[in-house]
């Protein structure tokens, strides 16, 4: 019996930490995406500020778009193309960064390098007020904080019997992704994990978007990309060229050692920013060079030369 | 006993009292369905007829098979007397098997066990299942009401409704008239569970017999819609309910949805003007949305009617149709409703009913919920500062 999948409430960073897969067998089978904290997602709903979507691939019978989701823990990229009609629409329809929630399929992709990233397929988006995000986080967080629990407990006492946690409400496909997660991840640390929650904590208590507050945590960098900038762009300045042939010195560093030929788009943010290029400013500038044709990220997360 | 002993020396024995172990035995009990079939033997390619069917005393229904059975003079309600009958246990069950030793005669309702309520084992609403008879529960009445349906050529008034007790509500249907009204608790006896759309239902008859009570113990009758909402995951594990209350975020609408055209006998929906049933019709025109409903934990439909579906989405049928005079593609209005309702928590009570598919709920109520974020961020926070 095929039941729908329930939307896993999941933040960026959970996302974001969750490598491990289970591909279904037979025809038509759902695959899932585990995390080390109790979820095995085939779908989930997640909430954020979505930046404004830029088209990916080149066939224009195909379609494809991609925007950034950021919350408050970390940022994912979510996309949408000709099989998700309205998603499509919705993610193309905004011109600047937006609250939204999104609903959608999570989908892993492994490079050459064995990196591996998440990107959720949207199935649904709407654009929301800055209260109704924050209503959607925080059920996102207390569900998450009770699949985090659940993994202690279960870790804790892995004789706990099955019936006697779905008495107390605990739903089967919890406890069952919960025992799922120990085996895959046997040594993560979930008191960092509960403390890159606590951004979400106070966003919910009512702090500004992710954005202008998000702390940068040493994996993860909140990206928002800069909306496209009106025609006709003015002439970049002499201090921007410099920066953008910094920023293209350390790509082709980093490209050059790489296994699979790609500059991790992480690392090279993280690179330049340790020579002053921060945040939004070396997003601009990406945008910039791949506006130009100079740069193109053919893959999420994936930088090099055109 | 009957005037005629048994010439046999085997014991009577009531229906749920038949053990593998006594065999064979006697049994008085009323035919409650049948089936004829023959039997093709393997070695020979002989044939040879079979009747079984379901065979009740008022205490259980069991099964039976009765080898070369009459030709005629067997129908459904018919009581027999069997002296010398099989028994076996399948699949955890007792059957009967009548062989060419067993003697079967007619028999009259009073040779039927004297079924003395007071000895009937107390049952609780949770733990009944279809083919449960036999039980005697204590509940009230959560709310009854009656309708006309034709049987065969009859008439009949049958009383439907809910009841529950502590563990939970089941359906009643029952074809005699107890007087029952909403609120009453009752001790009820004599009745049997019969599944019906995958949930059980008790069916109540001339042979049930229903008492008042006091029932201080039970739930108030209001208490029973005011359920706290449940997890989907567990509505799903059980199959549905005829009283549950969810709450969750909407993530997705089903076709049809929106504007819709329904048969004016049947209500069915309506396609290319061609009802399932009823053929041609002049649809009449109806709003409704498919919402899916998810908790996080599973997802269930509901089926918003007319009313809810334009609270829910500001606007009327009216408005809907004018839209569509505008701009003549339906799917625009599903896209409204859908724009509108996306994220949006609501808590819903009602019925819900397992398929293939999950559960489907016709809702009783639909409420929009507000998230007090004050509140939730206190709650939140307060887990942070468990020191985990």
């Amino acid at each position: 019996m095929a039941l729908r999948e329930p939307a896993w409430r999941v933040t960026a960073r959970e996302l974001e930490t969750s490598l491990e897969e289970e591909k279904g067998e037979g025809e038509r089978a759902a695959s899932y995406l585990l995390s080390p904290f109790a979820a095995r997602m085939n779908r989930v709903l997640i909430t954020g500020t979505l930046s404004p979507a830029e088209p990916i691939g080149r066939d224009e019978s195909q379609p494809f778009w991609r925007s950034r989701l950021t919350d408050p823990t970390g940022a994912v990229a979510v996309t949408a193309g000709s099989f998700q009609p309205r998603a499509m629409a919705q993610l193309r329809s905004s011109p600047a960064p937006r609250p939204a929630i999104v609903v959608g399929k999570v989908h892993l992709y492994r490079g050459r390098d064995g990196v591996g990233y998440v990107s959720v397929r949207a199935e649904a988006v709407r654009f929301v007020a800055e209260t109704e995000e924050r209503a959607v986080l925080a059920d996102i967080v207390r569900q998450t904080l009770d699949r985090v629990d659940l993994v202690e407990r279960i870790e804790k006492v892995p004789a706990t019997g099955e019936a006697s946690l779905v008495a107390e409400g605990i739903p089967r496909g919890w406890i069952r992704a919960a025992r799922e997660s120990l085996q895959r991840y046997p040594n993560v640390d979930r008191a960092a994990f509960r403390r890159d929650l606590r951004p979400a904590l106070r966003r919910v208590a009512g702090d500004s978007g992710p954005v202008a507050t998000a702390p940068l945590p040493p994996a993860t960098v909140s990206v928002t990309r800069a909306p496209p900038s009106p025609p006709p762009p003015p002439p970049p300045t002499a201090a921007e060229r410099a920066e953008e042939s910094m920023f293209l010195d350390h790509l082709d560093e980093i490209a050059e050692v790489s296994a699979d030929g790609y500059a991790d788009l992480k690392e090279l943010l993280a690179r330049v920013a340790t020579e002053g290029l921060l945040g939004d400013r070396a997003e601009a500038v990406l945008s910039r060079l791949e506006e130009e044709g100079v740069v193109e990220e053919p893959i999420v997360g994936k930088l090099r030369r055109a | 006993m009957t005037a005629e002993a048994p010439t046999t020396a085997v014991p009577e024995v009531r229906l749920r009292d038949l053990r593998p172990t006594v065999s064979p035995v006697e049994v008085v009990g009323r035919v409650v369905s049948f089936d004829r079939r023959e039997i093709v033997r393997k070695s020979d390619g002989s044939r040879r007829p079979l009747l079984s069917g379901l065979l009740s005393d008022g205490t259980a229904t069991v099964r039976f098979s009765w080898w070369d059975p009459p030709r005629e003079g067997i129908e459904r309600g018919t009581i027999l007397r069997a002296v010398g009958v099989e028994v076996r246990e399948f699949r955890g069950r007792p059957e009967l098997t009548f062989t060419w030793r067993t003697r079967v005669g007619p028999a009259g309702p009073a040779e039927l066990p004297r079924v003395d309520a007071d000895e009937l084992p107390f049952r609780t609403v949770r733990g009944l299942a279809a083919p449960d008879e036999g039980f005697r529960i204590e509940a009230r009445v959560v709310r009854i009401g009656s309708r006309t349906v034709t049987v065969g050529e009859e008439r009949r008034v049958v009383h439907e409704g809910l009841v529950g007790d502590r563990t939970g509500v089941i359906a009643l249907s029952s074809w005699a008239d107890f007087g029952l009204a909403a609120g009453e608790a009752v001790r009820i006896s004599g009745g049997y569970v019969r599944s019906f759309r995958s949930r059980p239902q008790l069916v109540l008859d001339e042979r049930s017999a229903v008492v008042r009570i006091d029932g201080g113990d039970l739930p108030d009758p209001a208490e029973f819609l005011r359920s706290p909402p449940r997890t989907i995951a567990a509505i799903e594990d059980e199959g549905g309910g005829e009283a549950i209350t969810v709450e969750g975020i909407v993530v997705g609408l089903l076709p049809p949805s929106g504007l819709v055209y329904r048969c004016p006998t049947c209500q069915r929906t309506v396609k290319n003007g061609i009802c399932r049933v009823h053929g041609q019709v002049e649809g009449r025109a109806d709003l409704r949305a498919r919402l899916v409903l998810d908790d996080g934990t599973g997802a269930l439909t509901i089926n918003a009617g007319r009313a809810d579906t334009e609270r829910l989405w500001g606007a009327t049928l009216e408005e809907a149709r004018r839209r569509l005079r505008e701009e003549p593609d339906p799917s625009l209005l599903e896209e409204s409703i859908l724009e509108t309702l996306l994220g949006r928590r609501l808590r819903v009570r009602g019925a819900g009913t397992k398929d293939d598919f999950g559960v489907t709920v016709s809702p009783e109520s639909i409420e929009t919920v507000e998230v007090d974020l004050e509140a939730a961020a206190a709650e939140l926070a307060s887990r942070f500062s468990e020191g985990r």
